[in-house]
């Protein structure tokens, strides 16, 4: 690997993840520890700046126009009726985007503004920016669109038709994951199959976009913005802009939750030129009807599955297909693609695989990241078989999953090797074995019962369920791409005290990364106060706040900086000592021997310099895979969870009370053991509301309910209490063995959920999410 | 328009308000108070819960002129001088809080629970906090809190 | 947003004034439902009259054993009164199965009987509703109804200027209406009083009017007569928390030595209006209090049921909340075991 050394930039981390922590510090706050989240106190007081709640003296407000129509032509735009409206500052439309009229993840094929095309309900049009946010509402609804309406592409299934419409080009298809392993002939004495289809689920992160772009005297601008990966961003708004990178400054503000809803640009270009063009600050804040339609939804799918095993439930193979609808525009369609097509069958052994998994183009609104990317949809499809599966061979849910979980050394259905710990069984039989709720007394509390405070079940009619599911997932970013983090890490003394200063890009969004690089540097350094400086473009890009990567990937360039600045520091200490660098050891702000014993203080060591490194870190390369076979080492790690489920279900109306959902995941290294804990809790949340009551209704192109009225998330009278048991099987490949933690919980609850309903009202409910009259069957 | 009103003690006179504006648009943009949240707009997720005289609602549903003369009490009043309310220390102790964009109306919402009923079961937590929409805990963290809260407050 | 321009009145006659003098103005109360709807630009009154703090928030005594509930008293005030509870428990479940703690809070006894219909259609002003918009066509009937009405619907035709399948989101409504209540509005006129089943229309040829008042009426107080039964209201939605009716039913059943004494019943979630099921009432009356009567007579109600593509599911729906209803107040839900 290539290495440079010294203050003045990155260096390419050797393999710092391997290397044991030479300082085990007594340093509290350090990693194993739950210390608090140092944004705490700002976040319960109501202080802490959400990028909703950004101010500027002179600023003004931006407001996107947005097109009514899944599929038009424009015909012509006026903006002059708009630009009479007193209090209007401008009128953008894509005439005025000064560089590339283009951005997005994969495929640049979005345009920041439309030109000639409209191609899903709710594509910006438009900007305008005035002196309120109601004047610049009223301005855009004064701008004359004359659009062609043409023929929509709305259903997916139909997508790749001869004579379909054309999204972006004929035959509509973003990627075709094609896999085959083993026999394709080969059959089985037990046959068992189904098609399932996933709803379209939304993030619903509770921060609605939103941004502060303020023009600067060299002509550039700095954004601050709630997003999950500063530096795509800054890339893409860079093309936009036709600027360079030093002159296009991101900040990262307070973000409200993500999910995989903010990988994609938002107000980001928008609000730029908008303050461009004004010489004024603009801030740019969605509502929540429009927010559903600003960004990318979790990609619904139509799932085709079938399972040959011999008598005993063995499986010997699986043959799936997998569409998931792209909607307008590519996102990150190829990606979720390859999840799906290589993680599709779940976390067991399969010898002989077929898998086509499908993306397509509509002109349905465009789907992309979501906590699960492409998993979540499969395991509702696998999880569904396997509970088949266990009825056509006589054995309960558990044991038939027991039976054909991959284990360490196995090989997944892409040919690559499982090379840390898989422990589908133990997790199964950790779910299985904890205690079951108590059976409902004829006296419960009516709003322990389905339907809650409506009063509608007094216990007649109630029927208990329990399913499990089992799933696995892939951490970090996959298919050879080039997978970093950067951190700068400063050491110093400041009124007597060390104060470590930690810098990177890698974006909060609630998850607690902030902690985790605080316990770090604690950890390595051996120093208590660490501050998280801002996070910004003026360091290294922390990749994306995703793929459950941060732990892993910022982590492992927080502890190379770190490790750098203590070489640095005991090198000094070393010669001033005159002893090794190898018997020596920082703790407690204090340089130690190898029996520490205290040798001398880091204020001495320090004096008034600040000792401050920058490393980028990168995982183990991870591989394309085979065109033809799909066959390659696509991932770089691998992490697991189970769930178990009991459901009290109303069989004669249809309502489902989730009484537990209770989990076992394996996380390698809990980092912060509460923080890991409420991220299982917050993804099994997902997962249950994507088994019964979240979709995003689409028909005819139109979304029809942009609304927390008619999108329902969970509230707290729907989620039951969770148990949640957490495994620690080291990935000797990460730095402290982490594993990614933040997606497995949100993949095998819902698919638990439902299992559990379809135990207790006897229908095989195909569909999720699962409605009153799919379980009454009316 | 001229809105007066009292908000965490402070009488806030504020001009030239549109008759349009919510009073989580004159707390948050006018008033510099922008603790009170927007995730809906709509009355559906909490997160802009305040008390108006004394009782929670939601402000984005209170039109600027129905505030006027009236007492408000925001997430920003809870503290006393320089002291967190024992329900926001909870919070941050108890874990509850993630991204915490939903935490300000959380905190009044339970606020208001643990002052008309001081040691509530956990269905009577639940029914409370039903207004108000988390997506980062699934509330397990935040039921810890309140509980955590209310043992607080029950120590004099 | 349209401009307009915010009033206090002195005194209820002198909102009514107000409003009388200005077309295009509405009232404002709890502002929990007409808020969203201006923002969303539904509604666009230029002149809104505040109420909330005009109407009575007293609920009052009436000699039979009734109660007047002010227009003014928030909906929480209500559900929380001891009165309500022992003699109403219908009106204070269904007001807690309305909405969250803090919206009813704010929101009016007067308020909540006029909000307006949640349907997709109605609230997005770039889509056809007949409701919102006379005449630009009912964009519900062929697209999506899941939630929409299975009674009284005027089914003419996605184009035809009477069509409308939407409902009435109202939860104390439906108890309101199986409670015999009675409206008493001051307007223009002067005061009248609206037996409650003739507030709330029926789309018929016109689905623009939700209620039979006029322009400038305004709701001062609702009476409830004595009920002397036990009364129940169940709601049937998508998940346990706040979420508008699927399906709801008040009830109240007299049951003496096994037969139906008496018997009220309305339906949340299937009409343009809380329907009030007289049809099975009149079957009931007098018959044995099993569930073999209640099935039937819930069925002659619900042969009037005209479903949609979608929402054939409501009839079974309504149909098994009803009989599950009807036998809690009868008492003999945990005699009953399932066929």
């Amino acid at each position: 690997m290539r290495g440079r050394s010294g203050h003045s930039g990155p260096s390419v981390s050797t393999d710092a993840g391997t290397r044991p922590a030479t300082t085990a510090t007594t340093t509290p706050g350090r990693i194993g520890d739950s210390p608090l989240r140092p944004d705490g106190t700002l976040k319960v007081t109501g202080e802490f700046a959400y990028a909703s709640d950004l101010w500027h003296d002179d600023m003004v407000w931006g407001v996107t126009l947005r097109s009514p129509h899944p599929h038009a032509r424009i015909r012509g735009i006026d903006i002059t009726e708009a630009l009479t409206v007193p209090g209007v500052t401008a009128v953008l439309t894509a005439d005025d985007v000064p560089g590339e009229n283009a951005f997005g993840l994969e495929h640049a094929d979005q345009p920041v503004l439309a030109v000639e095309f409209v191609r899903y309900e709710g594509e910006p049009v438009a900007l305008v920016a005035a002196d309120h946010p109601e004047t610049a509402r009223r301005a855009a609804a004064r701008i004359r669109v004359e659009y062609e309406v043409l023929p929509a592409v709305t259903d997916p299934r139909h997508a790749m038709d001869d004579d379909a419409p054309a999204v972006h080009r004929p035959g509509n298809l973003v990627r075709h994951l094609q896999l085959r392993r083993g026999d394709q002939s080969v059959t089985a004495p037990v046959v068992v199959s189904l098609d399932v289809e996933v709803g379209m689920q939304d993030q619903a992160f509770l921060g609605p976009e939103s941004g502060l772009a303020v023009p600067a005297e060299d002509g550039g601008v700095d954004l601050y913005v709630a997003t999950q990966w500063l530096h795509v961003d800054q890339r893409q708004m860079c093309l936009a802009l036709g600027m360079p990178p030093e002159k296009v400054r991101l900040h990262l503000a307070g973000v409200g939750g993500a999910f995989g809803g903010r990988e994609d640009l938002s107000v980001h270009v928008h609000a730029s030129l908008l303050a461009l063009r004004t010489g004024k600050p603009v801030k740019m804040s969605y509502s929540r009807e429009e927010s559903f339609f600003g960004h990318v939804h979790r990609h619904p799918a139509w799932l085709t599955y079938e399972f040959g095993a011999e008598r005993d439930g063995t499986l010997v193979y699986a043959r799936a297909r997998v569409l998931l609808d792209g909607g307008a525009y590519a996102s990150s369609t190829a990606a979720v693609v390859g999840n799906a097509g290589t993680l599709g069958l779940g976390p067991y052994r399969i010898p002989n695989v077929a898998v086509d998994a499908y993306g397509v183009f509509t002109n349905n609104p465009p789907c992309g990241a979501m906590r699960g990317f492409g998993c979540v949809q499969a395991a509702f499809a696998h999880e569904a078989l396997m509970d088949e599966l266990a009825d056509a061979v006589g054995l309960d849910p558990v044991t038939v999953r027991q039976r054909n979980g991959m284990r360490e050394g196995d090989r997944n259905i892409t040919g690559q090797l499982i090379d840390s710990a898989a422990p589908v069984a133990e997790l199964l039989q950790i779910v299985a074995d904890l205690p079951l709720p108590p059976q409902r007394d004829a006296d419960a509390d009516l709003r322990a019962l389905p339907g809650s405070v409506g009063n509608t079940t007094h216990g007649e009619g109630v029927v208990r369920g329990v399913g499990y599911a089992v799933t696995y997932k892939n951490i970090g970013f996959s298919e050879g791409f080039d997978d970093y983090s950067t951190a700068r890490v400063r050491l110093e003394m400041t009124g007597g005290e060390a104060v470590a200063t930690v810098h990177t890009a890698a974006a909060e969004v609630g998850q607690g990364l902030i902690t985790v690089e605080q316990q770090i540097c604690r950890t390595e350094l051996g120093v208590e106060r660490v501050v998280v400086h801002p996070k910004n473009t003026a360091v290294g890009s922390g990749g994306s706040t995703s793929a459950s990567r941060q732990t892993y990937v910022t982590g492992g360039a927080v502890q190379a900086a770190c490790v750098a600045v203590r070489d640095v520091v005991l090198a000094r200490a070393a010669a001033s000592l005159g002893r090794e660098v190898s018997q020596l050891r920082l703790d407690g702000e204090k340089i130690v021997g190898a029996s520490g014993e205290v040798l001398t203080g880091l204020a001495e060591v320090l004096g008034e310099d600040a000792v401050e490194e920058t490393r980028e870190y990168r995982h183990r390369p991870t591989h394309a895979i085979d065109p033809e076979t799909g066959q390659g080492d696509a991932h770089v790690q691998f992490a697991f969870s189970a769930h178990r489920a009991v459901v009290d279900v109303d069989v004669e109306l249809g309502l489902v009370k989730v009484v537990a959902l209770d989990t076992a995941q394996d996380v390698g290294k809990a980092i912060n053991p509460d923080a890991v804990v409420g991220q299982i809790h917050g993804g099994s949340a997902q997962g249950m509301g994507l088994a019964l009551m979240e979709e995003i209704v689409v028909t005819d192109g139109h979304v029809r309910n942009p609304s927390f009225t008619d999108y329902l998330i969970p509230t707290i009278l729907d989620m039951p209490p969770m148990q949640v048991k957490v495994l620690e099987y080291a990935d000797p490949h990460a730095p402290y063995g982490v594993r990614g933690v933040g997606e497995p919980p949100t993949i095998s609850s819902g698919p638990a959920v439902a299992a559990a309903v379809r135990a207790a009202c006897g229908r095989p409910l195909r569909r999720v999410p699962i409605r009153p009259e799919h379980i009454t069957g009316t | 328009m001229r809105i007066t009103t009292t908000v965490n003690g402070t009488e806030h006179e504020v001009d030239d308000v549109w008759a349009g504006e919510s009073l989580l648009y004159v707390l948050r943009e006018r008033m510099g108070l922008p603790g009170s949240k927007n995730a809906c707009e709509q009355g559906e997720c909490g997160s802009c819960t305040v008390y108006l005289d004394g009782e929670p609602v939601c402000a984005c549903l209170v039109a600027a002129g129905q505030a006027i003369g009236r007492e408000v009490t925001t997430v920003e009043g809870l503290a006393t001088e320089g002291e967190l309310h024992p329900v926001q220390e909870a919070f941050v102790e108890a874990g509850a809080v993630q991204c915490g964009f939903c935490t300000p109306g959380l905190l009044v919402a339970a606020h208001d629970l643990l002052e008309r009923v001081p040691d509530p079961s956990d269905l009577e937590i639940r029914e409370a906090l039903a207004g108000n929409l988390c997506r980062c805990t699934g509330y397990e963290k935040i039921l810890d809190a309140v509980r955590l809260a209310a043992a607080r407050q029950a120590r004099p | 947003m349209r401009e307009f321009r915010y009033e206090r009145a002195a005194d209820p006659a002198a909102a009514v004034a107000l409003l009388a003098a200005a077309p295009d103005g509405a009232f404002l109360g709890g502002g929990t439902n007409l808020v969203d709807l201006m923002k969303l630009g539904v509604a666009t009154p230029d002149v809104l009259v505040d109420v909330r703090e005009l109407t009575s928030r007293e609920v009052a005594d009436l000699p039979d054993g009734g109660l007047r509930i002010g227009a003014g008293v928030p909906n929480a005030d209500l559900a929380a009164d001891r009165r309500v509870r022992e003699r109403f428990p219908v009106l204070a479940q269904a007001l807690l199965a309305g909405a969250s703690g803090q919206l009813r809070n704010r929101a009016t006894t007067g308020g909540n009987l006029l909000q307006r219909t949640r349907c997709g259609y109605f609230t997005d002003v770039t889509k056809p509703c007949n409701k919102r918009s006379p005449g630009s066509g009912c964009g519900a009937l062929e697209g999506v109804h899941r939630n929409h009405a299975i009674l009284g619907q005027t089914i003419a035709g996605s184009d035809d200027p009477a069509t409308c399948v939407t409902t009435h989101p109202s939860d104390m409504a439906v108890a309101m209406v199986a409670l015999d209540a009675v409206v008493r509005v001051l307007g223009p006129d002067g005061e009248r009083e609206i037996p409650i089943a003739e507030l709330h229309r029926l789309p018929g040829s016109d689905p623009s009017r939700d209620t039979t008042l006029r322009h400038g009426e305004l709701v001062t107080a609702i009476d409830v007569p004595a009920l002397g039964m036990p009364s129940r209201y169940r709601k049937v939605r998508d998940r346990a928390s706040f979420a508008f009716a699927l399906v709801s039913v008040a009830a109240a059943l007299d049951v003496r030595d096994g037969v139906v004494r008496d018997v009220r019943l309305a339906l949340g979630g299937v009409a343009h209006k809380p329907w009030r099921a007289s049809a099975a009432e009149y079957v009931l009356r007098g018959m044995p209090a099993t569930e073999a009567s209640f099935a039937a007579a819930v069925e002659s109600e619900l042969e009037a049921a005209t479903p949609l593509r979608d929402n054939a599911f409501k009839v079974p729906m309504a149909r098994n909340v009803v009989v599950r209803t009807l036998l809690d107040l009868a008492g003999r839900d945990t005699e009953r075991e399932l066929a």
